[in-house]
Parts: C-alpha cells; sequence; structure tokens
C-alpha cells in the first residue's frame, strides 16, 4: 500500500461523511464571527488583525486535524492498517491529508477574512504567501504528529491544543511577524531571515516527526 | 544588641542575607536527610534480595 | 561526603556574596563588583538567575537524552530518569521566572512585558506544563512512557528557535540581546575577574545541586515502583 492510497481512502472517506470539512468550515464561520461581533463597530489596528489571522487558522486547525488519526483508532482500523502498511507510509498518507485540508482550510480564511476586515491589507503578497505556504506545512506536520500522539493517548479531545500549542509556537510567532513586514510592504529581502527560520522549522519538524513515527505507530 | 538591631534597620540587604542562608540551610539539610533515608531502603532492599 | 559539604560551602558562599557584596565605581578590593552601566544594583540577580535558567535547560536536555535512551532500549529505569529531570526542570523554570519577572519589575518598570526571554521561558513552561498534562492522561506504564519520550524530543527540537532564534531576531529588552546597546553581552567583558568566578561558582554550585538532587529523585521513583510490584 502506498502513501497515495492511502491518501485517496482517507479523502473518499472525508468526501463520503465531510465531518472534518463541514466542522472545519463551521469553525471557522463562528471564529470569524465571534471576532467581528467582539469588535462591533470599533476600528482595529492593522497589526491586531494581522495577528487574529493566525489565532484563528491556529484554532481551527486545532478543531479538526486531530480527526486524522483518532478516526482511525475510533473505528478500530489501526490495527489493519498496521499490518498492511509500514509506519512511513502511513505517515506520509496521513500528512498530504493533513496538507491539503490545512491548506484549503488556510485558503478559505484569508479569503473570507480579507472579504471581512478592512484593516486587513497586504502590500508585499509574495512574502505573505511564502509565509502562508510554509506556515500551513508547518502547521499541518506538527498537527499530523501531535494526532498521532493523541489518539494512542485515548483520543483525549482537550489534550490536542494543549500539546500543539507549545510546538506551534515559535511558527506562529514567526508567523505573525512575517505578516505584519507584508502589511508594512517592506521587500522580500529583508524578510529573508524570517523566511529561512520557518523553512527550517519546516525541515526539523518533518525529520523528527518521520523518526519518532516508529515509536508511536507500533506499541 | 540595639547597635546590631539599628545596623539591620539601616542595611535591609543583610535581612534578605540572613533569611536565604536559613532557606537554603532548610534545603540543604532536608535534601540530606532524604538521601539518607534513600541509602537505608537502598541497603534494605539489597539485603532482602540476597 | 565530602562534595556534599562543598556543595553547602560553594552555595553558602555564593549566596553571602551576591547579596551583601557592594558594587562600586572603582573596585579595589577583592570583594567589591563593578558598576555595570544600565544595570546598577539589579546586576546582582545573575548569580541566581541565570544558574537557574541555565538549569532548566540542562534539565530538558538531560530528559530528551533519557527519552531517547529510553526509545532505544525500552527500559523503564530510563523513563524515571526522563520523568525526575522534567520535573526538577519545572520547578527551576518556575523560579527563573519568577525571580525574571520580579528583577524585570524593578529594572523594566512592568512584571511581564512580552519580551523574547520572557516569551521563550513561557514557552518552556507550556512544553513542561504539557509533558505533565500528557504523562497524567495516559494509564498505562509503557505506552505512557512512549508518547511522552516522544514528545519531549519533539518539544526540544523546538527549543532552539526559542532560545537561540527568537531573542536575534526580535528586538528585546534583555540583556544580551541582539540590540541592547550599554549592557552588552554582561558575562563577556563587563564583569570583572572576581564577579566572573562568582558566577561560575554559582552555576557549578547550582548544577551540582541539581544532580543530587535528580538522584534522589528517580532512585525514590524506581524503589517506588519496586515495592509496589513486590505487594
Amino acid at each position: 500500500m502506498t502513501s497515495i492510497a492511502l491518501f485517496r481512502k482517507d479523502l473518499a472517506s472525508e468526501l463520503r461523511t465531510r465531518y472534518a470539512i463541514n466542522s472545519l468550515l463551521m469553525f471557522i464561520i463562528v471564529t470569524i464571527s465571534v471576532i467581528l461581533f467582539s469588535i462591533g463597530n470599533e476600528k482595529i489596528s492593522d497589526y491586531l488583525s494581522g495577528g487574529l489571522f493566525w489565532v484563528v487558522v491556529f484554532f481551527t486547525a486545532m478543531s479538526g486535524l486531530a480527526r486524522a488519526f483518532v478516526s482511525e483508532e475510533e473505528r478500530g482500523t489501526s490495527l489493519l492498517l498496521q499490518l498492511i502498511a509500514s509506519p512511513a507510509t502511513v505517515f506520509s498518507g496521513k500528512l498530504i491529508f493533513n496538507l491539503v485540508l490545512v491548506f484549503s482550510m488556510n485558503v478559505v480564511i484569508a479569503n473570507l477574512y480579507t472579504a471581512l476586515f478592512d484593516a486587513f491589507v497586504i502590500k508585499n503578497l509574495l512574502l505573505f504567501s511564502t509565509a502562508f505556504l510554509f506556515g500551513s506545512i508547518g502547521i499541518a506536520i506538527s498537527s499530523t504528529v501531535i494526532a498521532a500522539i493523541i489518539a494512542k493517548a485515548g483520543s483525549k479531545g482537550t489534550l490536542y491544543p494543549v500539546l500543539s500549542f507549545p510546538i506551534l509556537l515559535p511558527l506562529i510567532l514567526i508567523l505573525i511577524e512575517l505578516t505584519k513586514m507584508s502589511m508594512d510592504g517592506t521587500a522580500f529581502e529583508e524578510g529573508y531571515i524570517e523566511v529561512a527560520v520557518l523553512i527550517c522549522y519546516d525541515v526539523i519538524m518533518i525529520s523528527a516527526s518521520y523518526l519518532l513515527f516508529d515509536f508511536i505507530w507500533k506499541d | 544588641m540595639e547597635s546590631l538591631v539599628s545596623f539591620l534597620s539601616s542595611n535591609a540587604i543583610y535581612i534578605v542575607l540572613i533569611i536565604v542562608l536559613i532557606v537554603w540551610v532548610g534545603v540543604f539539610g532536608y535534601l540530606f536527610m532524604l538521601d539518607k533515608r534513600l541509602k537505608n531502603i537502598e541497603s534494605e532492599m539489597k539485603g532482602e534480595n540476597k | 561526603m565530602i562534595w556534599k559539604i562543598l556543595l553547602f560551602l560553594i552555595i553558602a558562599f555564593v549566596s553571602v556574596a551576591g547579596i551583601a557584596f557592594p558594587i562600586v565605581e572603582k573596585p579595589e578590593f577583592w570583594y567589591q563588583f563593578p558598576l555595570i552601566p544600565g544595570l546598577e544594583e539589579n546586576a546582582k540577580i545573575i548569580f541566581f538567575h541565570v544558574p537557574t535558567s541555565w538549569l532548566t535547560v540542562i534539565a530538558f536536555l538531560m530528559s530528551t537524552i533519557y527519552s531517547i535512551k529510553y526509545l532505544r532500549r525500552k527500559d523503564l529505569i530510563d523513563d524515571a530518569k526522563a520523568h525526575t529531570a522534567a520535573q526538577l526542570g519545572m520547578i527551576f523554570c518556575i523560579l527563573a521566572t519568577v525571580t525574571g519577572a520580579v528583577w524585570a519589575k524593578f529594572a523594566w518598570g512592568s512584571f511581564w512585558s512580552w519580551d523574547p526571554r520572557q516569551t521563550s521561558i513561557f514557552a518552556l513552561l507550556l512544553i513542561y506544563g504539557a509533558l505533565f498534562a500528557l504523562r497524567s492522561a495516559v494509564e498505562q506504564e509503557e505506552k505512557r512512557a512512549t508518547l511522552a519520550s516522544v514528545y519531549s524530543i519533539i518539544a526540544f527540537v523546538t527549543v532552539p528557535f526559542f532560545i537561540f532564534i527568537m531573542p536575534r531576531i526580535m528586538k528585546g529588552l534583555h540583556p544580551g540581546s541582539a540590540d541592547d546597546t550599554h549592557s552588552g553581552p554582561v558575562v563577556d567583558f563587563k564583569m570583572n575577574s572576581n564577579m566572573l568566578l562568582i558566577f561560575y561558582l554559582s552555576l557549578i554550585g547550582f548544577t551540582i545541586l541539581y544532580y543530587w538532587m535528580w538522584q534522589v529523585g528517580y532512585k525514590s521513583m524506581i524503589y517506588k515502583d519496586k515495592l509496589n510490584k513486590q505487594f
């Protein structure tokens, strides 16, 4: 069984029930409307709206991404998966699925956000899309490996954001910094170090989780 | 005695110093006691195994 | 036995020296510290705050090393060692946070101002908290040890971002930050030799203290497990 086949299987079962997609969409709408209600008629600063964007992304990711492994444990199919696929295959298949999910989720959030918030104006689109791309990849990687830990820990739902937040914190801080920069319209060269740190984070996280996934998966 | 009190009230840092030293003696004594007890348990358990 | 007495004397001496030795503009005697502009009397915290934050990182490193060992050999003793190191790390992390916050009140004007260093120590606190939350969530011993080991390794690879990269790319107030002009890298050249000597003595003393506490901690944990299995 290859990772692409696993991804297809996940996608097919997801499209049949639409559990994750629906809950993610509803969660996005709920969070954004809560923010809009609490702002009311007040003007918020540009930087604050940039930071709130990543808050929405983080909490939406926390609400839906644990499904990848928890659903396998719930349906009792993880043993079967252990038999027919190697841990590396399982990990990469789940990772591709989460990547697609995070990426489409973030695109939806970004579009809704630009439509609803006047203060959220990106001047340097190239810098923002680079940050967006590598940020989404980082969120997908970290949340996949934490989801695997959560699933083995007896799928405690509240534990997921608790475990993910410290891991994602450096990523989110750099992303907020980069969003501020792209809202100011700084040149791409000036944000070079931050982008490099972002790519570093992605590479380190993917290699660490790839190596450690074996131990989580087969116990 | 009188001079010591007036000296301490004008140099409050020495009161801090005395308190820190007392706390350190307490922490050290506690750790020391724990270590001793642990060694006793260790020797007892080794004796049982024989 | 000798090193315990030595440890007692080192920390007692560091406390006396660190608190009571005066800071003067031109140090003449061996017991006088130089004045560091921008820090003044506040500089004395270096003897107590830096060792605790140093131990926070060392404890995390040790916890990770024993986690790797556990994953290799599946020996529960290694897990007990990693767990004790994390517990001690949590204690020292809280101490470093509190001493830093109290110091910041007098040096910067507020207890907490989200300086990069404060952000990183806060993240470390969160990591330790998450590690204990994960441990308490799993019942089975081997599973708990495996999951906690994996999580502490994953958390450890993010630590360099906090400790080394963040304070350098973000602007900060902490002495030793990237844009700090007047109190610079304090350790390098602003301290004179006696201050450096006491600083290193303090580091050594606290490290020995940590090692001793760690030994007592993990041994008691192992014996407790053994006794539980016997009866």
